[in-house]
């Protein structure tokens, strides 16, 4: 009971800290929407439904796991270069009650984005949603995930070194990896590789979860999400409970 | 170890790896029993902020021990931190919460119910004068302010041992002193408290007991008044030295003067017995009156002068001061 009370008040301490920043980042993930909405709908010209269907699903979760792969750690490695996280550490507070806390600030400032992609794709490419009962879950498993991996990337790095790996995963998350394309467009050793991130998953389980009519989940994915997921929450804890 | 002191360290040794490996403590023994302040006293990197590190767990030393009113704080750091609370040298950033907002906020993180957290605040945002800031969103605060917020953070629910470092940094003299008065109350309370500083000055006036670091040893530790005993009757004395000037000095000095100080004009201390005091005096308004020297100052020899005697024997510097920071007793400028 008091952990849960300490988490809810750390909870209340950092969204406090960044719901000044919240304009920003709604800002941020209005851009991010419509680049990978308008920006790839360019790219490819008028987009049959299947593609059309993968850009207006891949913009929500492009914006969902940026917000946790970049932001995330980008305002972590921030905490630790200007003291704020070693002085959070001071607090008679189990650590895990710190991860939990920036988890569930950084999945709810997520969330704008992700409804701004879901709007802009079927708006600017007109398609029909058949969205699953367990999408809300959806987006809360690949939102904790992302921002999981973010805050793991952050506390086991040093700052520097997180912030640069944050500007390259843009560009992957982006560009390179099958999150508005099939993975059959992939090189083989990409694909392949990407059996093994965590980034197909989270662009599988949104897709799924936002047209059921068209796609599946795989089982392996979930797997593989869930492997991810339990992964980087042990790593983070570690970390926070580092002595140096 | 006694139970009777809430902060008990013994032969405290840790040294960072990596190419440079800095012994950042060597050999730390002191405690600090309820209700008295123990000033941890020392250079920039003398090793203080390294100890409280290991205080409260973010830093594992190689070697010695930590107790906590009987807690071994290096097995068990989670029990060690709920007896500890700390204000960091670095201001915490509060960007987002208001003055109040943060230290109501950490008085109940700290266990403390939200009405009593609310009378708490109340009371320090009173007694630190904070009252006009206290609802202003903290990125419009000045440091000051921002620091006296960060010192009632931690006093807001202290634990049984405080620790400050460097509480008094940018804060206005007038609130300084309000300061003071509520680091002297945390411990009346039966706190007990570690107060880490390079203001030996204003310590001075505090503390019940000096620990002083250097290179991370203890190189002199005890109260105030013993710590000065040697110095009992001596005065300081500082002079500016006008440029290109060659002085004779007095034959009556007791300790020959050094320089410190810039390039521009000669700065010169050194120290001279009571006795000696008017002669002194004369001696230096004839200097000022024939431009030789452009200012002087005598003061009784304090803490502070005493703090750079250890200091400086130990690392074989003399008694250069570089930054003289006393206020002088007597003080005569040229006009």
């Amino acid at each position: 009971m008091i952990a849960l009370r300490q988490t809810l008040l750390l909870t209340q301490w950092q969204f406090r800290r960044q719901a000044q920043a919240l304009p920003l980042l709604v800002t941020v993930q209005i851009f991010m929407a419509i680049a990978t909405v308008v920006g790839y709908g360019l790219l490819v010209g008028a987009p049959s439904p299947e593609v059309a269907l993968y850009l207006a699903t891949g913009a929500p979760t492009v914006t969902l796991i940026t917000v946790g792969l970049v932001m995330t750690p980008q305002i972590v490695a921030q905490s630790k270069t200007e003291g704020s996280f070693d002085w959070m550490r001071t607090l008679p507070v189990p650590r895990t009650a710190f991860l939990f806390s920036d988890l569930l600030v950084w999945t709810l400032l997520a969330l704008p984005g992700m409804v701004l992609g879901v709007i802009a794709g079927a708006l600017r490419f007109d398609i029909t949603l058949s969205p699953a009962p367990w999408i809300v879950a959806a987006v809360i498993v690949v939102s904790i995930t992302a921002a999981a991996v973010g805050y793991a990337m952050a506390t086991l790095l040093p700052p520097a070194v997180a912030t640069l790996l944050t500007q390259m995963l843009i560009f992957i998350v982006m560009l390179f990896s099958p999150v508005s394309y099939p993975a059959s467009r992939l090189p083989d050793w990409l694909a392949t590789a990407h059996e093994f991130l965590p980034i197909e998953p989270m662009a599988q389980l949104i897709r799924a979860g936002l047209v059921q009519n068209e796609f599946t989940m795989p089982a392996h994915s979930i797997i593989v999400l869930g492997i991810w997921c339990a992964a980087s929450i042990l790593g983070a804890v570690a970390a926070l409970r580092r002595q140096s | 170890m006694t139970i009777s002191n809430t902060l008990s360290i013994a032969e405290l040794t840790k040294r960072y790896r990596g190419r440079s490996g800095v012994q950042a403590n060597d050999g730390i023994t002191f405690n600090v029993s309820p209700g008295s302040v123990v000033g941890l006293l020392g250079h920039n990197g003398a090793g203080k902020t390294t100890l409280v590190n290991q205080i409260v767990g973010l830093v594992r030393p190689d070697a010695g021990s930590i107790h906590i009113d009987g807690i071994d704080a290096i097995a068990k750091p989670n029990l060690a931190r709920q007896l500890v609370s700390i204000q960091a040298q670095a201001n915490v950033p509060i960007t987002g919460l208001t003055p109040r907002l943060a230290i109501e906020l950490v008085a109940r993180i700290r266990g403390i119910s939200k009405p009593d957290a609310r009378r708490r605040t109340q009371h320090l945002l009173d007694v630190l004068q904070l009252g006009e800031w206290a609802d202003t969103p903290s990125q419009k605060v000045s440091g000051g302010i921002a620091r006296l917020t960060s010192f009632a953070m931690t006093a807001v629910a202290p634990g049984r041992l405080v620790v400050l470092d460097e509480p008094t940094n940018d804060v206005d003299p007038v609130r300084r002193r309000l300061l003071w008065e509520q680091i002297r109350a945390l411990a009346d309370n039966g706190a007990a408290l570690l107060l880490v500083t390079h203001n030996v000055r204003e310590a001075e006036r505090v503390v019940d007991h000096l620990v002083v670091l250097e290179q991370g040893k203890v190189i002199a530790a005890g109260t105030p008044a013993s710590l000065t005993a040697h110095l009992h009757g001596a005065l300081t004395f500082e002079v500016n030295v006008s440029p290109d000037t060659t002085i004779v000095w007095p034959a009556t000095l007791e300790r020959a003067p050094h320089p410190s100080g810039g390039l521009e004009q000669v700065r010169m201390t050194g120290t001279v017995r009571p006795a000696h005091a008017a002669e002194f005096v004369h001696w230096a308004q004839a200097q000022v009156d024939g431009g030789r020297i452009e200012h002087y100052a005598l003061a009784p020899a304090s803490l502070e002068d005493a703090y750079l005697q250890f200091v400086s024997k130990n690392t074989a510097t003399a008694t250069v001061r570089k930054e003289p920071t006393f206020t002088p007793a007597l003080t005569k400028e040229r006009a």
